[in-house]
């Protein structure tokens, strides 16, 4: 029966999928297994970090306590992430609980659902680097077991306490994980940066450091290091993972009440009130109509993961790579992270237009304003904010960052930058709208479109080697290029800005109004 | 005399297939319309065409003498107000912000808007979720928020496509006093429902649409001269030619 119950969703999931989008379901499995190459390839280094010759030598700073400072950080930075993606929405409870109306006994049910929770891939490669971190720093053959039954009961812990919490603290929460995540990466800041040049900083940094770990080994990522790190003889860890088997077990009960009890009562999501503070913050910025499309981009969970990325990303790489003495990381890369922000901004607002609203988009359309007239806001809505962006941050380099160009090369390549993935998202909303597939305009799942930014990232960073690499001498030729393909392209987009208006009317109108 | 809904010679089809045909309908202004038929009759097409969502073949629409053209769309479109079925509403939207975004689109006087707002949400029980999440509520709630809205517009044609759905008693009893209100203010009102019973109770003038075709138009003395032998349900029986079937499923 739990053969068939995988089936079924399995044939729930493929059915929904176009051939475009079982492509990018499959790059999105590749994108998983570089996920989990990084994140376990990154706890290795960071254990191995001391043990290698080369490491002690390039960074004479790596004391002993910086090292378990820098493996505090790691283990902590990995378990509030590891909490914060341990998504809670797997179990597509409402589709499968029509199955007890057709006699599928709901134990049963709710039984299966709760082992394919777990089995999420994103928290088995958590849970899969949480062990390699720990069992390459066994030391006794006890410490195996411990560790792994502390990695479980971590699992079913965090599971358990979103499963319950959530809802209520979700904002606070977000809050709360955003905030520790900047604090760490900034930690993880000052590390680089003193370490450059700074061994008296360190030396005097040393006592503090010792208090630091002290404090760091006791929040929930550090215990999970003590775990390999201590040393508590056979009989503490017989006792340790007997408790922690019990608690695992314990737990996994409780899930499956809870999603037992979820299957049977539909309608218990807690209708709570709503601040809007976002909305007449955007509804002032944007306008009426940019405003509420606005929202709702910021509104879809894959956008907000997308706008912390966005703000981490170069909060951590940027300052490192200042300090990188390698010229062509501060030439290439630098510009090329800070244009691709702007682009990302775009990405997001563009590439689901019509998708986030769906259906009532339509009551739009009653409204007593032309539909060129609604679409266009959008548009400029759209645009503006990155546009924001793209300044502050061409500001910012020629006020921080000059080495990297004039203000002339610097603004006409973060220009070409923009105008060019803009024409790319016009390009493929055409012909994604001209497809008209049902997920392509549900609020649930605009994720296909989402999953390009996956394949938009990649291209980004080979446009930045063809945009940034410093030329000398041939600068200008290729100032003339950008600066002709930009205005080709600007012409373009202002002739061609009602394409999706006119491919709306035609194709995504009918499909809206049929799937009423 | 000037018409609210005036249709000639509609032809609406979908993908070749005609839904609407040949199309021949006047509203007088004023009057609570009752439009009813079977399933896939063409009713919501109807609905979706008078809106503006539709575009038609064929034919000629006029509301309030106003032709339904590119030209006068937006004139128009001030004019009407709609609940379609399913609701179209804001989901991430609050009900009381989905309320105002509307009114404001449409202009509606500010002044006492939320005043009046809430009393309507209070008269159809929905006065507490005022601030919750519109994809929060029940299916009963959506529709009333969407009745109560449409009707907060002030318009001068509201067309209400099965409003009384998933509506309980109550409330379905609140909106039939709301609709005789708006109708005492020169309102005119389009209803499409299934339940017989409420649509005689309710209009003034029904028709019956079966294949794209009005197949009846029953004003208020043409409906007294038939409903002395028969109701409303026999009548509808008659002119949709409804096939016993009963002998089909005899294995059961």
């Amino acid at each position: 029966m739990f053969y068939r119950l995988l089936t079924l969703n399995w044939r729930i999931f493929i059915s929904n999928l176009n051939r475009f989008q079982l492509l990018l379901t499959i790059g999105y499995i590749m994108f998983l297994g570089i996920m989990l190459v990084n994140l376990a390839g990154t706890a290795i280094v960071v254990v191995m970090m001391d043990s290698n010759p080369w490491m002690t030598m390039e960074l004479p700073w790596l004391t002993p306590d910086i090292y378990t400072f820098i493996l505090m950080v790691f283990g902590n930075a990995f378990w509030v992430m590891h909490f914060s993606f341990t998504n809670m929405r797997l179990m597509n409870i409402e589709e499968n609980r029509k199955l007890l109306g057709f006699g599928f006994p709901l134990k049963r049910l709710a039984k299966y659902l709760t082992i394919i929770g777990f089995c999420h891939p994103v928290n088995i490669i958590y849970n899969f680097t949480w062990l390699i971190f720990l069992l390459i720093q066994v030391d006794y053959a006890f410490q195996i077991p411990v560790a792994i039954s502390a990695v479980a009961l971590n699992y079913v812990l965090i599971y358990s306490i979103k499963n319950r919490f959530i809802r209520v603290v979700e904002k606070r929460f977000i809050a709360v994980v955003v905030g520790f995540l900047i604090l760490v990466f900034v930690l993880f800041q000052f590390v680089s940066l003193f370490a450059s040049n700074s061994s008296r900083i360190f030396a005097e940094l040393i006592p503090q450091v010792e208090t630091v770990n002290e404090f760091l080994s006791w929040l929930p990522g550090g215990m999970l290091i003590q775990t390999v790190t201590v040393h508590y003889g056979w009989m503490n860890a017989g006792i340790i993972f007997l408790f922690s088997s019990i608690l695992v077990g314990l737990l996994v009960i409780d899930h499956f009440n809870k999603t037992k009890e979820g299957l049977l009562n539909p309608g218990l999501k807690k209708a709570e009130e709503e601040q809007g503070g976002l909305w007449r913050f955007l509804r002032k910025v944007l306008g009426r109509n940019a405003g509420k499309y606005y929202y709702y981009v910021m509104k879809h969970p894959y956008n907000r993961l997308q706008v912390l990325t966005l703000t981490i990303i170069p909060i951590v790489y940027v300052p490192l790579l200042m300090n990188v003495e390698y010229e062509i990381a501060q030439t290439i890369l630098i510009p090329t992270i800070l244009a691709g922000i702007p682009v990302a901004l775009l990405a997001m607002g563009m590439a689901n237009m019509y998708g986030y609203e769906n259906r009532e988009f339509l009551l739009h359309l009653q409204f007593p304003i032309g539909l060129e007239k609604q679409l266009k806001e959008r548009f400029l809505g759209v645009i503006i904010l990155p546009l924001l962006v793209f300044y502050l941050i061409t500001i910012f380099e020629l006020l921080v960052i000059p080495e990297i160009g004039s203000a002339l090369e610097i603004f006409v390549a973060n220009t070409f930058f923009f105008l060019m993935f803009m024409l790319l998202f016009v390009w493929s909303s055409y012909f994604q709208y001209k497809k008209a597939s049902y997920s392509s305009f549900s609020y649930k799942h605009p994720i296909i479109p989402q999953k390009v930014t996956f394949a938009i990232s990649f291209l980004i960073f080979t446009m930045g080697y063809f945009v940034f690499v410093p030329l000398n001498g041939l600068e200008w030729y290729r100032l003339t290029i950008m600066g002709t393909v930009i205005v080709i392209m600007g012409v373009y987009l202002w002739q061609h800005m009602d394409v999706l208006v006119n491919l709306f009317k035609n194709r995504v109108l009918m499909r809206l109004w049929n799937e009423l | 005399m000037e018409r609210a809904v005036e249709i000639r010679n509609l032809v609406k089809s979908y993908e070749e297939e005609p839904v609407l045909r040949n199309l021949e309908l006047d509203i007088p202004p004023g009057n609570i319309f009752g439009l009813i038929g079977p399933n896939g009759a063409g009713k919501s097409t109807l609905i979706g065409v008078l809106t503006g969502l539709l575009s038609f073949e064929k034919g000629e629409v006029k509301i309030h003498g106003m032709k339904l053209a590119p030209e006068n769309e937006l004139e128009i479109k001030k004019l009407i107000s709609s609940v379609l079925q399913p609701p179209l509403l804001f989901e991430q939207f609050s009900s009381l912000e989905f309320i105002e975004y509307v009114c404001e689109i449409y202009e509606v006087e500010k002044e006492g808007l939320i005043e009046k707002a809430y009393s309507l949400m209070d008269y159809f029980d929905i006065k507490d979720y005022a601030k919750i999440k519109v994809n929060k509520l029940s299916a009963g709630s959506r529709k009333k928020l969407a009745f109560v809205t449409s009707v907060l517009v002030q318009p001068k044609l509201l067309l209400l496509d099965e409003p009384f759905e998933a509506v309980d008693v109550i409330s379905i009893e609140r909106m039939k006093t709301i609709i005789r209100r708006l109708k005492q203010r020169g309102v005119t009102i389009i209803v499409t429902s299934h339940i017989l019973e409420v649509v005689e109770n309710l209009c003034d003038d029904i028709a019956i649409l079966h294949n794209g075709y009005i197949k009846a138009y029953l004003d208020s003395i043409s409906r007294k001269e038939l409903q002395r032998d028969s109701n409303l349900h026999e009548i509808f029986e008659k002119y949709v030619d409804v096939e016993r079937k009963d002998d089909i499923v005899d294995w059961l």
